[in-house]
């Protein structure tokens, strides 16, 4: 659906003449606001919380980082983890908070994060849900991206296939990587599906971008609450947005998060499949 | 309610019997030339200085005592006939009007102007013509009248490039547009550079934007009554146009002369063609096809039927298409009861559909939505006496409303096929209105419509444990109904009263105050809809819309009535407008009724509008101060916010002038202050690196100013006397100094001329959006 905007105003921009162009826009000054960036999943090395504010429109640095907050973990058995802030002293990883040690999640059980800053408590309780399995990748070209590579070599395409559970309700997340790093066909593209409207067989959807062969293309599929789907759907509508003449009008979020936290706590159980293109002769 | 309506039955009781020793006079007025149907041709009686006014159907009748009288047949742009008419016993005489330039020999040329401007007791009303809108400049070179009633006052556009337009505070699904009276539920061609309206076909165009008629409902803030010509009973004729865009042709003309007409008309783009002389695999086309035969049988018995339907088809490669189309038929027999009264019994349907196609071996879907109604509408005009006239009806439609299927396109694809639930509805109102002058100065009209709507089966509806639950909504029960089982019925009153007091001979003060109720609900949260929104009907959870609108007004004829003022200023009220929750999710859900959120919308206006409708110089000046809040429980945390379309200011200007036989200019100059929009007040990384915006107020910025001047020449060369055809060249200048007018605003991370990101991602930029520079256009068009 999403795409049905961007080729609406494609063809009244395109089709017609009209430009469009940078402008400056005298933005509302609002005060800084706490943003949580949670992941516990079955993995541990997947996961982390990171915290930080909110900033200008036009500033041009990070969010400024939160060092000094308090944030536990507790499960519904009572089992508290204490989350340290960058234990390892890593300069890059300044606002991150990690278990003292690393710890993997199970499924079916109930997380409960608190985030304490400046006096204020933030909360989140959130299930992690199972996840079906990727049954395999597959490699294949792709004609037409052969013909005219927007990147030289590049027009290798990775299917994706599994078998959709018809007995439960999921939602998914889906994070492709090249080579370890994050893949993505527009900047503002979430992976993520409800099951609705999906059969059982999931056979050879392709995955964002265009590979060429010897490049490792990774698959991490995460399993996420009807909650979850709702904070990915609301971002990504704010992340596509027009500025509400045709798409509806720009609108924060929805989350899990207690208080007028900005982000999300994501619980998920992770399937991850890595495979090396091979070259089609 | 019940003691107005009895005062209504004493009023016209004693009407009728003071009518006993009368006789009456009736007939239709048409054009000499080719026979249509005139619509509000004043007619009067010189010896009691008192008249009436042609109906909709070129009808009227006038009751008198007998004796010699002498009738004065006048309307705009046509030669005022004066009859000399012995009155004993009832008449029947049909009158050609001939136009203003044409030579007849018992033609008496009074040089009076209609004065209807002021005498009329319709208010916040305002005509188009047709002959004036196609010296219009126009984008692309087509002429549209949807355009040109953007400019009018009270009424507000999004900006270019679209034909949704919003009247007196109301949303864009809040005006009834009707063809030949059958409403239109997508006006748009292109995603709305062109209406569906055809100028070849038109008629006769009135906007609606208070003092609503009885007879009208079912859409809270206007009435476009576009009604398309009957085609020329007398002699065959032809017209084409050939645009940058788009070709059109009609033909019309006698089946039978003076008895039967028919009319057909066609139109389509080619943009298609020249993509595809470009080598582009995307394709976009667009057609209309009006057809219309019209049969009078006798002066008491006249049928017709009109058929229109038109499409936009769009594919992008063999990857994904899309589609709309708009299909109204409508049958109408006018049957005379008496020499008083008069009838119009209507059957009609309207459908409309679109279709999304995407093709994919694994991911194809086909999505198809439609809807369609019917209806019976049973219409009386009772012209009593020259001082009272009523008018009532009853209407029944039925609607169907399929809001979405998705078909997979194979059997691979990773889709099942789904339907969403279908809703239907039955929708019926009796109306009763009078026209009463109370004295020559004092004139009413009074009435009400009763709705009463009933959202019908079969169809289940769920009971949620919170029903604004809209982001995991459960389900603790479903109510199942069988075909036609009442779910919910809406059962509403709508009073109507107008006033018209005449303060001078060229000046009255108007006053008016109706209530209108809507229960056909646009789905979307944008501010423009776009043809794949879907409609709802009132039902369990939606309730129906209702505006109560109080206008009063001052008007002016000056200068022996060459100019037209007005002044007029609106509070309307509304309960129960449709909006939607934040984030709402309003495609293909299939618990679309948590996302719905009605509450209140407030708004009001001054207008100011100088007209010159005769001479070589023509056009008008229009403007309105004015100001649109909504207040809704569950959007913008429950703060007022201005409405989408809000335009503080708004000033318009339109101009044709015949500088002679051969040349003549068109001119038009809008200004708007910009409309408010959402913009971030900060923003976030978050995630994978996304860059999300703070949104703290909804719709507290405003846009740039906008403004715009398009100009026009039309040169009709002097046509040889030998030959049967004319033609004329339009030249369009739009934008004429290339203001670049904002469309949209919106946010992404910064990026450079080919797309890529600036930096590592943290920088965020503000764009706008602009549609049209300069754009000359040419039209060629021949007459035959």
């Amino acid at each position: 659906m999403k795409n049905l905007y961007k080729y609406i105003l494609f063809s009244l921009t395109v089709f017609f003449v009209s430009c469009e162009e940078t402008v400056n826009i005298d933005t509302i000054a609002s005060g800084p606001k706490l943003v949580i960036d949670g992941v516990l999943t079955n993995n541990s090395e997947l996961n982390f919380i990171k915290l930080s504010y909110t900033r200008g429109f036009y500033s041009l640095d990070p969010n400024p980082a939160i060092t000094d907050a308090v944030v536990t973990v507790t499960d519904d058995a009572n089992n508290e983890v204490v989350y340290v802030h960058n234990p390892g002293n890593d300069p890059s990883k300044e606002g991150y908070y990690l278990p003292q040690t690393p710890y993997a999640g199970s499924i079916w059980t109930t997380y409960h994060l608190k985030v304490t800053v400046d006096g204020m408590d933030y909360t989140a309780t959130e299930t992690m849900l199972p996840v079906t399995k990727i049954d395999s990748l597959v490699n294949t070209i792709d004609l037409d991206e052969m013909e005219d590579p927007e990147e030289e070599g590049r027009f290798y395409e990775i299917l994706f296939y599994a078998r959709e559970p018809q007995d439960r309700v999921d939602h998914y997340l889906f994070k492709f990587y090249r080579n370890g790093r994050t893949l993505r066909d527009f900047e503002g593209d979430i992976y993520f599906s409800e099951d609705e409207f999906l059969g059982e067989a999931i056979s050879g959807i392709p995955t964002a971008g265009y590979y060429k062969p010897g490049e490792f293309a990774k698959v991490e599929m995460y399993s996420i609450s009807r909650e979850a789907f709702i904070f990915y759907n609301d971002l990504s509508n704010l992340l596509n947005n027009d500025g509400g003449m045709f798409t509806p009008p720009p609108a924060n979020p929805r989350t899990n998060l207690s208080n007028g936290a900005f982000g999300y706590f994501q619980v998920s159980a992770v399937d991850v499949m890595e495979i090396e293109v091979k070259e089609i002769n | 309610m019940r003691k107005f309506l009895l005062t209504a039955g004493v009023v016209l009781c004693s009407v009728l019997a003071s009518a006993q020793e009368k006789v009456t006079l009736n007939g239709y007025v048409r054009d000499a030339s080719n026979g249509e149907e005139l619509l509000g041709v004043t007619v009067l009686v010189v010896e009691i200085g008192n008249g009436v006014i042609s109906n909709n159907y070129g009808f009227y009748s006038i009751t008198l005592a007998p004796g010699n009288y002498t009738v004065k047949y006048s309307f705009i742009g046509y030669k005022t006939i004066e009859k000399k008419i012995t009155l004993d016993k009832d008449i029947e005489l049909n009158i050609a009007l001939p136009e203003e330039f044409t030579e007849l020999e018992e033609v008496v040329v009074t040089g009076e102007s209609p004065i209807a401007n002021v005498s009329s007791i319709q208010m916040s009303r305002n005509d188009l013509d047709i002959k004036q809108v196609k010296k219009l400049p126009a984008l692309f070179g087509e002429p549209d009248i949807i355009k040109t009633i953007q400019m009018l006052p009270g009424v507000i556009s999004a900006g270019e490039g679209t034909s949704s337009f919003f009247v007196r505070g109301g949303s864009a699904d809040q005006n009834l547009i009707l063809i030949d009276e059958a409403p239109v539920y997508d006006p748009s061609h292109l995603f709305g550079l062109f209406s569906v309206f055809n100028a070849d076909i038109i008629k006769d165009s009135e906007l609606y934007k208070g003092g609503i008629p009885s007879r009208f409902g079912g859409r809270l803030s206007s009435i476009l009554d576009v009604r398309t010509r009957d085609g020329n009973n007398k002699e065959f004729e032809g017209e084409a146009g050939i645009g940058l865009l788009a070709s059109s042709i009609s033909v019309e003309g006698p089946i039978k002369k003076d008895e039967s007409s028919y009319l057909l008309s066609v139109r389509r783009s080619y943009v298609d063609l020249f993509l595809r002389a470009a080598n582009n695999d995307n394709l976009v086309y667009f057609y209309d096809i009006n057809a219309k035969v019209n049969w009078r049988a006798n002066n008491k018995n006249r049928f017709f039927l009109s058929v229109y339907s038109g499409r936009d088809d769009f594919s992008f490669g063999e990857d994904f298409g899309f589609n709309w189309g708009n299909k109204t038929a409508t049958f109408r027999w006018n049957h005379l009861f008496s020499d008083k009264l008069f009838s119009n019994t209507s059957l009609i349907a309207s459908s409309f559909d679109y279709g999304l196609d995407i093709e994919d071996p694994v991911q194809g879907i086909r999505w198809d939505s439609n809807l369609q109604e019917f209806s019976f509408k049973n219409d009386f005009n009772y012209f009593a006496t020259p001082q009272f006239e009523l008018d009532f009806g009853y209407h029944v439609t039925y609607k169907r409303f399929a809001p979405g299927k998705i078909t997979p396109s194979s059997d691979e694809s990773i889709f099942t096929a789904t339907e969403l639930q279908h809703e239907y509805a039955l929708d019926h109102a009796f109306y009763l209105g009078a026209q009463h002058e109370v004295s020559k100065k004092l004139t009413m009209t009074y009435g009400a419509r009763l709705s009463v709507f009933q959202s019908v089966g079969k169809g289940d509806v769920y009971l949620y444990e919170n029903e604004k639950d809209n982001i995991d909504p459960v389900r603790t029960d479903t109510l199942s109904f069988i075909s036609f089982e009442p779910i919910k019925t809406y059962v509403n009153i709508e009073p109507r009263f107008s006033l018209r007091y005449m303060l001078t001979e060229s000046s009255s003060m108007k006053m008016s105050y109706n209530r209108m109720v809507q229960n056909t609900h646009l789905i979307s949260s944008g501010t423009v809809p776009l043809p794949f929104n879907t409609w709802a009907p009132s039902s369990y959870y939606l309730k129906p819309q209702v505006a109560d609108q109080v206008a009063i007004g001052y008007f002016k004829n000056l200068n022996d009535n060459m100019y037209e003022f007005s002044a007029e200023a609106y509070y309307k009220k509304m309960d129960n407008v449709t909006d939607f929750a934040d984030n709402a999710q309003v495609f293909f859900n299939t618990d679309l009724s948590t996302e719905y959120r009605q509450g209140d919308g407030e708004a009001y206006g001054l207008e100011l509008f100088l007209q010159k409708k005769e001479g070589a110089l023509t056009g008008f000046i229009a403007y309105t101060l004015s100001k649109t809040e909504r207040t809704i429980d569950g959007v913008n945390v429950g703060k007022t916010f201005l409405a989408n379309y809000d335009r503080r200011h708004s000033f318009n200007m339109l101009a044709t002038y015949d500088y002679s036989d051969k040349w003549s200019f068109g001119g038009g100059f809008t200004y708007g202050t910009g409309r408010p929009t959402t913009i971030p007040s900060g923003t976030y990384e978050w995630g994978d690196g996304y860059s999300a915006d703070v949104i703290t107020e909804r719709n507290g910025y405003n846009l740039p100013a906008f403004h715009r001047l398009d100009l026009s020449a039309t040169l009709t060369p002097k046509s040889n006397a030998n030959r049967k055809w004319k033609t004329s060249w339009v030249f369009s200048l739009y934008n004429a100094y290339s203001r670049k007018n904002p469309f949209s605003l919106y946010t992404r991370v910064r990026q450079d001329k080919d797309g890529n990101t600036i930096g590592d991602g943290n920088e965020k930029e503000a764009r706008m959006i602009y549609l049209f520079p300069i754009l000359p256009s040419v039209t060629y068009n021949i007459k035959f």
